[in-house]
């Protein structure tokens, strides 16, 4: 009998080889069949595997020693035992709804080092170290400089002249909005974990180090030293690897990514091309003195140029490298999400 | 004389086509990139990452590297730990030699019968890939030596 | 992880337990430690604090409610329901109030210091993807890592059926799994 639901709900038991046999077999032809249940086998797959990256985690000996202290001062009687057990689950109860009281009016605070100057947080000039949480600011003049704890994954230095906001403090969602300033991130958690909002779109991390800025008019740079960052705006999308930098402005969002050591003659025509309403000339400009690194650029611009225009951009990034196999110059012109990315992971291994 | 030269035709046809046989078959190398073209954030912390081609059956090559550094003059060698990542031939290279001095890394691999090596000089900013080089064998050497004196006179960046 | 068998967990210790003899306790309380505060931990989002409020409670319900412990189930069952019980308690009580932990003592760890660094980094967005679940997921896959236990046994202890288990399982690994699963989806 072949199952013509998902069993969605089971993948997780037939990995483990949990299920009854004759289910088992049954779950194991459609996963054969299925890409969305095989697609999901390999998530649980993954899940199961990476959590054997948790270490076992020594119990602290106070714990022994509170547990001790509660036995010796009640000793043996079981209702005695009973009774102490309930004042303490009380007295647990009340600092706990105490403690979840203040917790909820303050949120979670991130740690403020200072590194130079006198960085305020709020209307707080800091000493050594501060807090701040969601939102408040942190603000350096030009002799100060800052570094912010991001939770647990990672931390965010502030450099002199700068004015950055921290909107969100959750565990699923750690977000700052750049108002003027530079800030370099270093990040280490998976994806999506870590955002910053400026006038220009957000920088999405995607496991990276990087260094933002913005100036007054809310013209900014992105460059990355590890890892990725996504910068998005509006549905305008630019990957941005290590290596590499974009530029952004307001209303307009993420520029064309280009590495650091490209031409200077690209970077220009780039940037009249994503912000000046460049045409054909600077496009011209781009192809000419694209290098086989280049197609970091080229990608992108695959997805930003005319209709028309695709196939030189196309034609362009064939000659400087091979085109692997499953990307048709059809389907890259029509802009498949799947032919793009194919694409792209295999000339990642060109940057 | 005529059997000379039929001789020498004879060399000639050979060794044109085992260059040919050479060019049309497929042979087992090493390609490097940095680390996002793994696809596996276990490699962010990496130096760069590298990935074998031609090799039939990825999982079963043989790799190995050391790190190759000139250091205020002294000669020295250290290990690397070169890790497998989430698909089956890429590997993430991490940084087992100190900052200080001129360091290349020197990769080894077997797959069957075939062998490849590759030199890749790194720097601050990572592996230097202009100056890279690739082998169907290990590295000599001699090989090596070159390739370091080169990096450190500002050669390899 | 090695998963203990109820096998060591002598009838014997149980016994001496109610009786009240601390040093029975005592033993009992050294085999199951690490796992009972590694749980509640990383159920806790790295808050030692409240890990260490879990495990106290655990074990403080175990020694009282030993009496109760009829032996017609595992032991292990018995107890991971009070770590599943006190944890949810836990999150119902702490949900606006994450706090993180900067340091983790790690009771294995021996290699080199770039090895160290490594498993570091890479656990530490482990454990922010753990984190990351729903409750309920949470605590039903640190169940399965950190004691293996069957499908039978998760069902006692967190005290629903067999395929609720497996549906919080599935989903809870396949949320882990895309989570960190890097750039996999990117186009």
């Amino acid at each position: 009998m072949i199952l013509t639901r998902h069993p969605l709900r089971e993948l997780a038991a037939y990995i483990d080889e949990r299920l009854p046999e004759n289910r088992a077999r049954r779950t194991e032809r459609h996963v054969a069949g299925c890409t969305r249940c095989g697609n999901d086998c390999e998530a649980i797959r993954l899940g199961m595997a990476e959590l054997e990256n948790l270490p076992l985690v020594e119990a602290p000996d106070a714990i022994w020693t509170a547990i001790e202290r509660q036995l010796q001062e009640k000793p043996a009687p079981k209702q005695q035992w009973r009774w102490t057990l309930a004042a303490a689950l009380v007295a647990a109860a009340i600092i706990g709804v105490a403690y979840w009281g203040a917790a909820r009016r303050l949120g979670v605070r991130w740690e403020v080092t200072r590194l130079a100057g006198s960085p305020v947080v709020g209307t707080t000039v800091i000493g050594a170290t501060g807090r701040i949480g969601a939102g408040e600011w942190i603000v350096t003049d030009a002799g100060s400089r800052a570094a912010v704890k991001i939770g647990e994954i990672g931390s965010v230095d502030v450099e002199p002249d700068t004015r950055v906001r921290v909107l969100v403090t959750q565990p699923t969602e750690h977000r700052l909005a750049l108002a003027r300033g530079e800030i370099r991130a270093k990040i280490s958690a998976p994806p999506r974990l870590f955002f910053v909002d400026t006038t220009a779109g957000t920088a999405v991390d995607l496991g990276c180090e990087y260094s933002l800025q913005v100036d007054a008019d809310g013209v900014g740079r992105l460059e990355v030293t590890k890892g990725w960052v996504l910068f998005q705006w509006k549905g305008l999308e630019s990957l941005v690897p290590a290596g590499a930098s974009c530029r952004t402005r307001p209303s307009a969002g993420p520029g064309i990514p280009y590495f650091n050591d490209a031409a200077e003659n690209i970077k220009q025509a780039l940037e009249r091309y994503a912000f000046e309403k460049g045409g054909v000339e600077d496009l011209n400009i781009v192809l000419a003195s694209a290098r086989v690194r280049d197609t970091l650029t080229l990608w992108h611009l695959l997805s930003r140029v005319p209709v028309e225009e695709r196939g030189r951009v196309y034609d362009r990034m064939a000659a400087l490298t091979p085109v692997p196999e499953g990307v048709s110059r059809e389907k890259a012109l029509q802009l498949d999400a799947e032919t793009l990315k194919r694409w792209r992971e295999e000339l990642a291994w060109t940057w | 004389m005529v059997l000379k030269g039929a001789s020498l035709m004879w060399r000639l046809g050979i060794s044109a086509c085992a260059a040919a046989a050479m060019l049309l078959a497929e042979g087992f190398t090493f390609n490097i990139a940095s680390p996002v073209a793994a696809q596996d954030y276990h490699a962010k912390m990496a130096a760069f990452v590298f990935r074998t081609q031609g090799c039939a059956d990825a999982a079963k090559a043989v790799i190995s590297g050391t790190a190759e550094g000139l250091v205020k003059g002294e000669r020295r060698s250290v290990a690397v730990k070169i890790m497998p990542m989430g698909k089956p031939g890429v590997y993430a290279v991490y940084q087992g030699w100190p900052a200080e001095g001129d360091w290349l890394v020197n990769l080894r691999g077997t797959c069957g019968d075939a062998s490849a090596g590759a030199i890749v000089p790194v720097g601050p900013k990572g592996f230097i890939r202009e100056s890279s080089r690739f082998f169907a064998r290990p590295a000599t050497d001699a090989e090596i030596e070159a390739a370091l004196k080169a990096h450190a006179t500002g050669g390899g960046k | 992880m090695v998963p203990l068998s109820d096998r060591e967990i002598s009838a014997d210790i149980i016994q001496d337990c109610r009786s009240g003899d601390r040093d029975a306790f005592r033993a009992l309380y050294d085999i199951y430690k690490d796992r009972v505060y590694s749980m509640a931990l990383y159920f806790s989002r790295g808050d030692a604090a409240a890990a260490s409020d879990i495990t106290q409670q655990v074990f403080l319900k175990l020694m009282t409610g030993i009496g109760q412990f009829r032996g017609d189930a595992e032991f292990s069952t018995w107890l991971y329901r009070l770590v599943a019980n006190a944890c949810m308690d836990a999150a119902r009580r702490q949900k606006a109030a994450p706090k993180y932990s900067q340091d983790m003592e790690m009771v294995a760890g021996e290699g080199s210091q770039e090895e160290d660094y490594a498993r570091r980094q890479i656990a530490s967005s482990v454990r922010a993807a753990v984190s990351a679940l729903p409750p309920k997921f949470r605590v039903a896959v640190l169940l399965r890592y950190f004691d293996d236990l069957s499908y039978e046994q998760m069902a006692k202890a967190l005290q629903c059926s067999m395929g609720t288990v497996a549906s919080r399982l599935s989903r809870g690994h396949r949320m882990l799994g895309e989570r960190l699963k890097g750039l996999a989806r990117r186009p």
